[in-house]
């Protein structure tokens, strides 16, 4: 029962570390139909960055930078690979070039910070808290407070702020949006700014509890993206609810079943969930018009 | 003829090479570039005609590869009996993929591909009773027969010349099947449905059943090309088929261009001789400086030949000439393998979409060398325009009933328990102000929405819940309000995708080209220049359908629609945009439909049109039908005035 | 003649005699390991001390008087990546012989090209059994894999008898990688632990690239295991300890000689202090020859500690025994290289002992059960975990048979 609940809690971390990477794929696709293939790579850079960073000024000053080069990077995406996809509404066009940038910055990140996994420092005592018999790093807490954070800011800002409610306006209608003098453009620019902030974000939390290195990002992007499809594009608690669902079964099937499976029941609930239904656990289906 | 040399070329090449060289690495280089070669081939149907991307090729390949390997290992069986079934595997996981993934469109495809070869590369890892996971498995070389009693030669290049002949034929079989079946109405459907879905499933080509179909070729080919690779590099590991590999696949599809034989073919040969370009410094600089010049040429020429295009090009000549520079200055490339690849994908997505070859025969043509595409069939019988079926004469029950149908979306009530009885023979008009529903009645009745309510009976069956290619294969054709045509197609091929119903051949026959498939090609095109006769546009057959003006697009539409043999024809504002002329052409044309027997309705805003064809109007208001009759008595309606112009008029005139 | 201007003309002479053999042909020999990846600190060292043997070698006039020329290729520690490098190292650059193989599956794979062509394979970090018995008689004639690492039937039987001879451990649980590597070394570890008459309590498994160990961890405490016996690189194994540290649960780490990587000893910090794992070189200079070599590699590649000792010193030595062998047989073919080799009449001084007919006709490895001595990591490098073993005419342990 100790070892369920074992699972169970680190299971949680690791599920809201998906629910963020998923969260912006959501803030992409809503605005733009589009999603970044690179995201887990986005991660990764942030975690690599704040690594590179952590050494002179802290976790803490650490975090806003790592939060503007994330948001830097999601625009560099934008502007190289996106833009001139939808401009010819080619959809195969921007899947290969979010793949083609990832592959370049993984490329790059090896050859910047070496192949070698790296060891973040954490910013918490490394030594296990006992929450009845169940070890928890502080690190772990943090994960899913910060997780939680950033969703709900990026939430609040898209419900209360102006530049927010363009974001809202340009996903409903891009076309209504820039006939009121929304720059649509812009704002796609902005979503993958967001969306890159909150992977790299994601990175740094993530870092500290295991290790940091370029090749972290692809697997994590997949899971993100398990758990998008899972939760559904279009909800946001479903998400959450996804990544967590997503984080607790890796662990229970890597511990019952055999650590190498452990990817393969976000993966098969992947196909599962895309052949019947297909908006997701949480998603809305929508009737689309023609 | 102009295709014939250089085919021949071709031929006599891959057979002499192994004499010209006989290096076994180097032969062994270009074996694996001919198994790429087969993999891409099968790719492009996918995403080069689908056009959807499919990253779990390498997971395809790799069961092919592992249906060999544990034959080998587990039951003794040789590479004869490991290439079929390899190949049958392969085609099962890909059916077992593509049927749920392709039922939502979006870039679903590519994440349930992605999620799909992580699965199998783990299994393949995990299931270590069966592939002897992580420690791989080794294969002996396969051997034809022993040919040494005639011809002296060591064992090792026996075995190593054999190999590359059963490659080579193999290879030559796969072209031939793919271009065999491209060129019939699969590769016909594989562009349509590309084009404009919508339309494909109106025209009863089920857009759904040729994506999967596509699919599955591919998966078959890659399968089979997974056989070849085993018993090429004679060990395989999972870590041969990740992820990297799918994106090699569709970077040799990308750059070597798509839609053709040749692109795939030297994309593959790039992706296999990338890694030794680039682990040469001195030929990779070549290789960059050759490009270079490459683009100044070509830049240069189409900057002289096309000075408005001098901005466009000033771009990619650049980064040409960019990326030679930097090849100077770097002094090892092997690190940045990846960032090579990664850079040439977006270069290609930029600035080469069709690919190399592509740019290249586009440069053909722009020069005027280009070889005209190869059409079958330049001669055409006359025939009757109109299909066998007789049209539906019980002039007692209505042909289609409409009963009390509710189409709701969230809030909105676009169709608010709508009667309609239309009578076999009759040309039934809709009209309505806009937002009245008129179209949604269209996408109900064809499938395209499903009601939320309320019944629809066609010859007494309800088509409620049927989908659109259903419902057409019954009988029910349709025109867009905005027109749906398959652009790249030509009018010619526009119709015969209506006409694909008829078909009785299987993919087997199309890929094999026999006689009853040709039979039936011919009477199809035969057919559909004859519909082309009846809307007046076969003088322009051969021209794409997107060059056409754009009233004769919508005539085109009609000739679609009739191929379908319909019995029902819904005609979804024909007229909108059409110049004075081209509106009688119109009217008259449907008159000649009408007396055909066919019966249909039409929504219309021009109430010339209305009055004068229509044998019965009904009319929609926000959702609701106000009024149905003779268009006269419709026309004189009080509710009718009220609904087009406002109630202050019908106040006035009473 | 005055005698100096005799020795000016004898100098000239000389010169001009030894001109053909600086333009010389040189000798190519392969060089596959991995450079990139989990294992490539192992590789990196591996080919830098190689690399360092050669300059050595070319300074003194070369082999045969001709240089010595590497051919570099990294295998990535993947097998079919290995199997390709060593193709190309074959049939494109045509290697008299090639050193190298980390990665123990590597070796594997790739191996059977060597042996088909007749060309030597000097193994000098891959420590799997069966490496050099995989072309035995009678079914292959002659053998040309060679190897000068402690091949893991030694190290099993050394961490066998280090936890439960020497100190009392009976409930060990082992935890492998999935590779060839960590595969084998298990079944030799339940093999000398069979010969001890202990079982294992749990046998866990891990991939190249996890990071989480926890379920692993927590089997093996439910199973009541009292040592954790290790068989992996570096940085999953950094993860156990790791991993140990989070669960609050923490055990004494015995495991194969990879426990020395770098990348285990940073990422594990302090959590990695006190495992022990057999050596057969330590960063000591506590011989001449030993402490020229440590020197000479921290010169040429301006660091302290060298990331992986072991692998630095057995490329640096096996560089050595091939140039003794070429000199010995006269020329670059294959087969006399590979007779040179077992029938070696010069003793070669090397980094790790030194050799004295290392290898014969049916014994190909050059290391003996009692040259490794246990290392222990302390404070972030590797120190002799029992002093005594290295101290005195200790400090070189030559082969002895069996």
């Amino acid at each position: 029962m100790l070892i369920l609940a074992q699972l169970v809690a680190s299971g949680i971390a690791v599920g809201m570390i998906y629910g963020v990477i998923a969260f912006g794929y959501q803030l992409t696709f809503a605005t733009s139909r589009t999603l970044n293939f690179g995201q887990g790579e986005a991660l990764m850079l942030g975690s690599l960055v704040g690594w590179t960073l952590v050494a002179y000024t802290g976790y803490l000053i650490m975090l806003p930078i790592v939060l503007a080069f994330g948001m830097l990077q999601g625009a560099v995406v934008e502007r190289l690979g996106v833009r001139q996809a939808i401009r010819t509404k080619s959809e195969s066009g921007w899947i290969m070039a979010t793949i083609a940038l990832g592959i370049i910055f993984r490329n790059l990140a090896e050859n910047i910070w070496g192949r070698d996994e790296l060891k973040f420092p954490s910013p918490l005592p490394e030594t296990p808290l006992d929450v009845a018999g169940v070890h928890v790093l502080p690190m772990e807490i943090a994960i899913v407070v910060g997780a939680v954070a950033i969703m709900l800011a990026i939430e609040f800002f898209n419900r209360y702020s102006i530049y927010g409610k363009a974001v809202i306006a340009t996903a409903d209608d891009r076309d209504a949006a820039g006939l009121v003098g929304i720059n649509t453009s812009l704002v796609i620019t902005f979503s993958y700014a967001l969306s890159s902030m909150a992977a790299a974000f994601a990175g740094v939390l993530i870092a500290p509890v295991t290790l940091t290195g370029a090749t972290m990002g692809g697997v994590l992007g997949l899971k993100g993206f398990a758990v998008a499809i899972i939760g559904g594009l279009t909800s946001g608690i479903g998400v959450v609810v996804g990544g967590l669902i997503l984080g607790i079964t890796e662990n229970l099937t890597g511990f019952y079943l055999s650590t190498g499976y452990k990817d393969v029941p976000g993966l098969v609930l992947l196909l599962l969930v895309l052949s019947f239904k297909p908006s997701g656990l949480f998603g809305r289906a929508a009737i689309k018009k023609v | 003829m102009r295709t014939t040399l250089p085919r021949l070329a071709g031929l006599v090449a891959l057979a002499g090479f192994p004499f010209l060289v006989s290096s076994p690495y180097y032969l062994h280089l270009v074996v694996l570039i001919m198994i790429y070669s087969i993999v891409t081939l099968g790719l492009d149907v996918v995403f080069g005609y689908t056009g959807e991307v499919s990253l779990g090729h390498s997971a395809l390949f790799g069961i092919g590869a592992y249906t060999a390997g544990t034959l080998a290992l587990h039951l003794g069986i040789n590479f004869w009996w490991s290439l079929p079934l390899g190949a049958a595997f392969a085609t099962a996981f890909g059916a077992l993929l593509a049927l749920p993934a392709l039922r939502v469109t979006g870039p679903y495809l590519a994440m349930v591909t992605l999620a799909f070869a992580t699965i199998v590369q783990i299994l393949i890892n995990e299931m270590t009773f069966l592939t002897n996971g992580p420690l791989g498995i080794s294969l002996g070389r396969p051997q034809v027969f022993d040919w040494r009693p005639w011809f002296k030669m060591p064992l090792r290049r026996m075995q190593d010349l054999q190999f590359y002949y059963v490659v080579a034929i193999l290879l030559l079989l796969t072209i031939l099947l793919i271009t065999r079946l491209l060129r019939s109405r699969y590769g016909r459907a594989f562009e349509a449905l590309r084009d404009s879905p919508i339309a494909c499933d109106c025209m009863a080509v089920s857009v759904y059943r040729h994506k999967v179909l596509a699919f599955m070729l591919s998966a078959g080919f890659a399968g089979l090309a997974g056989v070849l690779f085993a018993y090429s590099e004679l060990y395989i590991a999972p870590e041969n088929f990740g992820f990297d590999l799918s994106i090699t696949f569709l970077l040799a599809v990308t750059v070597g261009g798509r839609k053709s034989r040749a692109g795939p073919i030297i994309g593959a040969a790039i992706v296999v001789f990338l890694p030794n370009l680039l682990a040469d410094i001195f030929l990779f600089r070549v290789a960059a400086g050759v490009i270079a010049a490459a683009s100044l040429l070509g830049g240069g020429f189409t900057a002289l030949r096309f000075p408005e295009k001098r901005r466009t090009v000033a771009m990619p000549v650049a980064l040409c000439v960019a990326f030679f520079a930097f090849s100077l200055l770097l002094r090892s490339i092997t690190d940045y393998k990846l960032t090579v690849f990664g850079l040439m994908i977006l270069f290609v997505v930029y600035y080469l979409p069709d690919g190399i070859y592509g740019f290249v025969r586009q440069g053909f043509a722009v020069i005027g060398l280009a070889a005209p595409r190869a059409r079958v069939g330049e001669q055409h019988r006359e025939s009757d325009a109109w299909g066998t079926a007789p049209p539906a004469t019980d002039v007692g029950r209505p042909l289609l009933d409409v009963q009390a149908v509710v189409m709701q979306f969230g809030g909105l009530r676009a169709l608010d328990r709508v009667d309609l009885a239309v009578r076999a023979g009759s040309v039934h008009g809709l009209i309505g102000p806009n937002g009245s529903g008129k179209s949604t009645m269209m996408n109900v009745l064809t499938g395209i929405y499903v009601p939320t309510g309320g019944d629809i009976a066609f010859e007494g069956r309800s088509i409620v819940g049927d989908n659109s290619s259903v419902i057409a294969a019954r009988g029910i054709a349709r025109t867009f309000q905005n027109v749906q045509l398959f652009g790249e197609l030509s009018l010619i091929e526009n119709v015969l995708v209506g006409l694909h119903h008829g078909f009785r051949g299987t993919m087997l026959d199309a890929a094999l080209q026999t006689p009853r498939e040709r039979r039936e090609e011919a009477a199809a095109r035969d057919r559909a220049m004859s519909l082309l006769r009846f809307v007046g546009l076969d003088s322009v057959a051969k021209e794409q359908a997107r060059n056409l003006p754009y009233g004769k697009q919508r005539l085109l539409e009609i000739a679609r629609a009739l191929a379908l043999d319909p019995k029902l024809l819904l005609l979804d504002e024909p007229a909108a945009g059409l110049t004075a002329p081209d509106i009688e052409e119109l009217m008259t044309i449907i008159r000649r439909v009408r007396d055909h027997g066919v019966t249909m309705i039409l929504i219309e805003h021009h109430m010339d049109v209305v009055m004068s064809v229509c044998t019965t109007v009904s009319v929609l208001d926000f959702g609701q039908k106000i009024a149905e009759g003779a268009p006269a008595q419709v026309q004189r309606d009080s509710r009718v005035i009220a609904a087009y112009l406002g109630a202050t008029h019908d106040a006035e005139a009473a | 003649m005055r005698p100096t201007r005799r020795a000016a003309i004898v100098t000239i002479a000389l010169s001009v005699l030894s001109l053909p053999a600086l333009a010389a042909d040189p000798i190519k020999v392969g060089l596959s390991g991995p450079f990139t990846g989990g294992s490539a600190s192992m590789g990196v060292s591996m080919r830098d001390g190689v690399r360092l043997a050669v300059a050595e070698i070319n300074k003194a006039g070369g082999v045969l008087g001709r240089p010595i020329v590497l051919v570099e290729r990294d295998d990535q520690a993947k097998n079919e990546i290995g199997v390709q490098v060593t193709q190309e190292l074959i049939n494109k650059e045509q290697v008299v012989a090639t050193l190298g193989y980390i990665n123990t599956g590597v070796a594997l794979a790739s191996q059977r090209f060597y042996e088909e062509a007749e060309i030597p394979v000097i193994n000098n970090v891959a420590t799997g059994s069966v490496i050099t018995q995989q072309f035995k008689a009678p079914d292959h004639e002659h053998n040309f894999v060679f190897r000068t690492s402690a091949n893991d039937k030694i190290q099993s039987s050394m961490i066998a008898n280090e936890a439960v001879t020497r100190q009392g451990f009976k409930a060990p649980a082992i935890l492998a990688d999935s590779t060839n590597y960590g595969q084998l070394g298990r079944q030799d570890l339940e093999a000398a632990l069979a010969k001890l008459g202990v079982k294992p309590v749990a046998e866990e498994k891990f991939n190249i690239g996890d990071t989480d160990m926890t379920s692993q961890l927590l089997r093996a405490k439910q199973a009541g295991a009292d040592v954790i016996l290790t068989y992996g690189i570096g940085p999953e194994l950094a993860q156990i300890a790791n991993g140990m540290a989070k669960l609050g649960w923490k055990l004494p780490i015995i495991g194969s000689w990879t426990l020395s990587m770098s990348t285990f000893i940073d990422n594990a910090g302090p959590n990695g202090d006190g495992a022990l794992m057999p050596q057969t070189f330590i960063q000591l200079p506590n011989t001449p020859k030993r402490k020229a070599f440590i020197e000479a590699y921290q010169a040429a590649y301006k660091i302290d500690r060298i990331p992986s000792p072991v692998s630095a010193a057995q490329g640096y030595d096996s560089m050595l025994l091939l140039a003794a062998a070429i000199t010995q047989a006269g020329d670059t073919d294959g087969n006399d290289i590979r007779n040179a080799l077992e029938n070696l009449k010069t003793k070669v001084d090397g980094v790790v002992t030194v050799y004295d007919h290392p290898f014969s006709a049916t014994d190909h490895e050059a290391i003996s059960s009692n040259i490794p001595v246990f290392g222990l990591v302390h404070g972030a490098r590797v120190v002799p975990a029992h002093p005594e073993d290295v101290q005195g005419d200790k400090a070189v342990r030559m082969k002895t048979e069996g």
